[in-house]
């Protein structure tokens, strides 16, 4: 599956390599309020594209961060498990991610491990945040300290899909985050890829370093 | 002529939908049968209350109900032509918090989601009204304290 990272055929994800292009990403259980959430920070503004068979929508936006105009991208897709085999190219050159919630349900909230596991297996270092939507059904959630966010060391917020509590406030400091990343980026898995690359030009250079590691044809071997 | 929804509820024989209303002038309580034509086992619920909701002899009576209400009942007509029992048609609506809805098909989850919009809808605040801000900020960092019990049994990690 791994191989498959990036190529789902509708859509072309080098354009997230160039300098104005962001890719932010949403997880989250089902009916957690993912794409609730997006709709309300888009307004009228969404003109969403939906690609059913991978239960993918994308949300575009703009937004000018410092003195820069910046192209979003907001991948949403279905919490469903079944769903779940796309997740590599969902991944694939995000810079930002937004995990969620809902207060009302224990269990979305004990999922957020194995969500968080399963970004930063693919994307290690880009910033991504906690989000505990729903707020508007109990406010005396906000009263309550909750620790995830925390122990990863990663931004929380209370919000509210339905009367638009945070959201904005969430989205706003999220793009600002992604851009940032993307001017700065120190992804591990980055740095890894480039070294490989450092490596496979030293190694042309010089004919000796096959032998170390790689199994190269070679005819001396016969 | 204006109409303020009372109840609304289904008859499965013939299948319709069912209203009490009260007429706003003269203070009237009526009931309004609505026979569902074209309806089959088959059918999207969906698209039904949809038809419904804009049908032009009944929208006018159907303007307090709303379409996630109309496509609710719809559902529970379509049970029943596949032999479902009501039981288990409300059963499907309910909402159990420690149910994970990562499991369920499409159609289960959308009944999930249908009891939910109901306070959804409840708590929105629309574009159009006149106290709505787009940009709500509300700081919660002053008030949080308590320790949240979700953080307890620890054995997963967190
Ligand atoms: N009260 C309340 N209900 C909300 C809020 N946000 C979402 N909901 C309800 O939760 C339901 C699910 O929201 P969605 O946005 O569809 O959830 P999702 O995370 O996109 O779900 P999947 O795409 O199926 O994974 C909605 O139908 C709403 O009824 C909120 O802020 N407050
Ligand atoms: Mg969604």
């Amino acid at each position: 599956m791994a191989g498959d990272a990036g190529s789902i055929p509708e859509l072309d994800q080098k354009k997230y390599d160039s300098g104005e292009q962001v890719k932010i990403i949403c997880l989250g259980d089902s009916a957690v309020g993912k794409s609730k959430l997006m709709e309300r920070f888009l307004m009228d503004e969404y003109r969403p594209q939906q690609l059913s068979t991978y239960a993918l929508t994308l949300y575009k936006h703009t937004a000018t961060v410092g003195n820069k105009t910046v192209a979003i991208d907001f991948w949403d897709t279905a919490g469903q498990e079944r769903f779940q085999s796309m997740h590599p190219s969902y991944y694939h050159k995000a810079h930002a991610c937004i995990m969620v919630f809902d207060v009302q349900r224990k269990i979305t909230y004990k999922n957020l491990a194995n969500w968080y596991k399963e970004l930063r297996e693919f994307r290690p270092e880009i910033p991504c945040c906690v989000v505990a939507n729903k707020i508007d059904a109990d406010l005396k959630v906000t009263q309550r300290s909750f620790n995830f966010g925390k122990k990863q060391g990663i931004p929380f917020y209370f919000v509210s899909a339905a009367d638009g509590t945070n959201v904005v406030k969430m989205f706003r400091e999220m793009i600002t985050r992604a851009v940032e990343y993307k001017q700065n980026p120190s992804d591990f898995m980055d740095e890894v890829l480039q070294e490989l690359e450092n490596f496979d030009l030293e190694e042309k250079e010089d004919p000796e370093a096959d032998e170390v590691g790689l199994k190269t044809e070679s005819p001396e071997l016969e | 002529m204006s109409f303020e929804a009372k109840r609304c509820g289904v008859q499965f024989s013939p299948p319709s939908i069912v209203l009490i209303y009260q007429q706003k002038e003269t203070k009237d309580v009526r009931k309004r049968i609505i026979p569902v034509r074209n309806f089959s086992k088959y059918s999207d619920c969906s698209m039904a209350a949809e038809g419904l909701k804009n049908h032009p002899r009944h929208k006018d009576y159907l303007e307090g109900v709303s379409q996630s209400q109309l496509e609710k009942l719809h559902i529970i007509l379509r049970d029943h032509m596949q032999g479902l029992s009501l039981e288990h048609s409300l059963a499907s609506f309910r909402l159990d918090p420690d149910e994970d809805l990562n499991q369920l098909d499409d159609d289960k989850l959308a009944r999930k989601k249908g009891k939910m919009d109901e306070l959804f809808e409840k708590n929105r605040k629309h574009k159009d009204d006149p106290d709505f801000v787009y940009d709500l900020e509300m700081d919660f960092t002053k008030t949080t304290q308590e320790k949240c019990s979700w953080d307890e049994e620890s054995d997963d990690g967190f």
